[in-house]
């Protein structure tokens, strides 16, 4: 059976599991939807100040929310030692990767187009005119963000302290992620909106550094 | 000279990084060798 | 006994020699005057920072892919003595702004790249010691040091063209720049001998990890009795 099918089967069973319960995504959305309201106490909401300072606040709630949300990610794995059985049963490790993270991908971005509007009303900034572009950098950013949380997690569940771990490894590698992310998306929310390319590169270079990374060398992650 | 006390004070403070950092080396790598002075007799008596 | 002693001469050489380089050997700088004399001692720590953070690439790459322990314990040396030249370089920058710029800090380009490069040490540092297990920690480690190593272009690169955005007072106005050739050979040299600074720290750090292992071997035979 080839990497792809299996990971789509694996991804399958990922997005049953969750589709069960959906307190992944819907407990995420209320962190970041706290994040972002709190976040508005702290300074004057104006309109100007809203286009300077909500794309990073909104992209700084993204990666908080994250950090939470991939914490079960391989401890659910531990509890009955799935992550034996998933091992044996399948040729490529990467397939694992592969599923764990397209899953994870797919509920950031999820919670994500879910805050969207809430913020648009909440900080008076249009982002309809804009969403196919936004869209795109929603999702190249929320890729290279789950592309390395999901390997961070596969670190921290063999280590103690892993909810106080994960952040602590995943956030100091996510600075292009955040910078990029950011200034791609104030362009866009901007009074004269624009696709900043090069933002936009350095997010799909990250993406694919990680994604190598994680294929070349994830099988290491999850021996015994 | 102009601003010579934080030329010192950045020469002073860096080479004590430096020497605070070689201390605790030292003082580890003694406390090892110590520990392994003990445990090689302990190995030794029950031999 | 007498290791640590030559050590400690040769350490105190090194001070000797680079403190006469930098304050006696190189003119005074025109423009900002002894102040920039600071530069021969936060420089070099930035260069010989970057050698350090190749050793422990280097190091965690062979780790996992040979599985022998000295790679591992050559990695998390040079991961420390990396963390002390940084620290050098964030502790000096700030001392030399403060009369110069008036503030202690500035997040341009140079000083933020160096503050995150000190955050992903540290983080390895940390991942470490929540790691009980001998070989799971080294292979863990060795893992994330590769994804950081790999982490720090992206993260220059993006932070430069953020600062070429948003630009703030450059905290080190190209100090390369109009280079009179006496400094240029301080700066040479001061490098070559914090170069030797780190080779010595290095194995000093590598010899205490070594040992850590030895004392493991023995507790396990210990126990196993």
């Amino acid at each position: 059976m080839g990497l792809l099918q299996t990971a789509g089967i694996l991804l399958a069973k990922e997005l049953r599991t969750e589709w069960r319960s959906r307190e992944l995504v819907t407990t995420t959305v209320v962190f970041i939807l706290l994040v972002v309201v709190l976040f508005s106490f702290t300074f004057d909401p104006s309109s100007s100040e809203s286009r300077r300072f909500g794309p990073g606040l909104l992209w700084l709630a993204f990666l908080f929310a994250a950090s939470l949300m991939l914490q079960s990610c391989f401890v659910r794995e531990q509890v009955n030692d799935t992550l034996s059985a998933l091992r044996m049963s399948v040729e490529d490790p990467f397939a694992i990767f592969l599923a764990k993270l397209c899953a994870n991908t797919l509920f950031l971005l999820l919670t994500e187009l879910l805050l969207l509007p809430v913020f648009s009303v909440l900080y008076n900034v249009p982002v309809l005119k804009v969403w196919p572009s936004l869209l795109l950098v929603l999702f190249a950013g929320s890729l290279g963000v789950c592309v390395t949380g999901t390997a961070m997690a596969a670190i921290s569940a063999q280590a103690r302290m892993r909810e106080l771990l994960l952040p602590l490894l995943l956030l100091p590698l996510l600075t292009p992620v955040l910078i990029a992310s950011t200034e791609a998306t104030a362009a866009l929310l901007a009074e004269a909106p624009s696709l900043r390319l090069d933002w936009l590169g350095i997010l799909a270079a990250f993406d694919i550094v990680f994604l190598t990374a994680l294929w070349l060398f994830g099988e290491y992650l999850l021996e015994e | 000279m102009k601003n010579l006390d934080s030329v010192l004070a950045a020469y002073m403070a860096g080479w004590a990084i430096f020497f605070l950092f070689y201390l605790s080396v030292e003082r580890r790598t003694a406390a090892l060798r110590d520990e392994i002075e003990r445990l090689k007799k302990l190995v030794q008596k029950e031999r | 006994m007498l290791k640590t002693a030559l050590t400690a001469l040769t350490v105190l050489f090194l001070i000797a020699i680079t403190t006469y380089l930098a304050f006696f050997y190189a003119p005074v700088e025109r423009t900002m005057g002894p102040i920039q004399k600071i530069f021969y001692l936060h420089l070099p720590s930035a260069f010989t920072a970057f050698i350090a953070m190749g050793v422990c690439f280097t190091a965690n790459l062979l780790y996992v892919f040979r599985r022998e322990h000295k790679w591992d314990w050559l990695g998390v040396a040079a991961a420390e003595v990396g963390l002390v030249f940084i620290s050098v370089v964030l502790v000096t920058g700030p001392i030399w702004a403060h009369p110069v710029w008036g503030i202690w800090w500035t997040w341009d380009a140079r000083l933020t790249l160096t503050f995150v490069l000190w955050l992903l040490y540290i983080s390895y540092l940390l991942l470490r010691s929540m790691v009980e297990e001998g070989d799971k920690r080294a292979l863990l480690s060795a893992i994330f040091g590769i994804f950081a190593f790999l982490d720090v272009p992206l993260v220059y690169f993006s932070i430069r063209w953020w600062r070429t955005q948003h630009p703030q007072p450059v905290i080190l106005g190209g100090p390369g720049s109009g280079l009179e050739p006496r400094m240029r050979v301080a700066y040479l040299l001061v490098w070559g001998a914090f170069t030797g600074l780190m080779i010595l720290l290095l194995r000093a750090r590598y010899r205490l990890e070594a040992m850590r292992a030895d004392v493991d071997g023995l507790r396990r035979e210990v126990e196993a009795r």
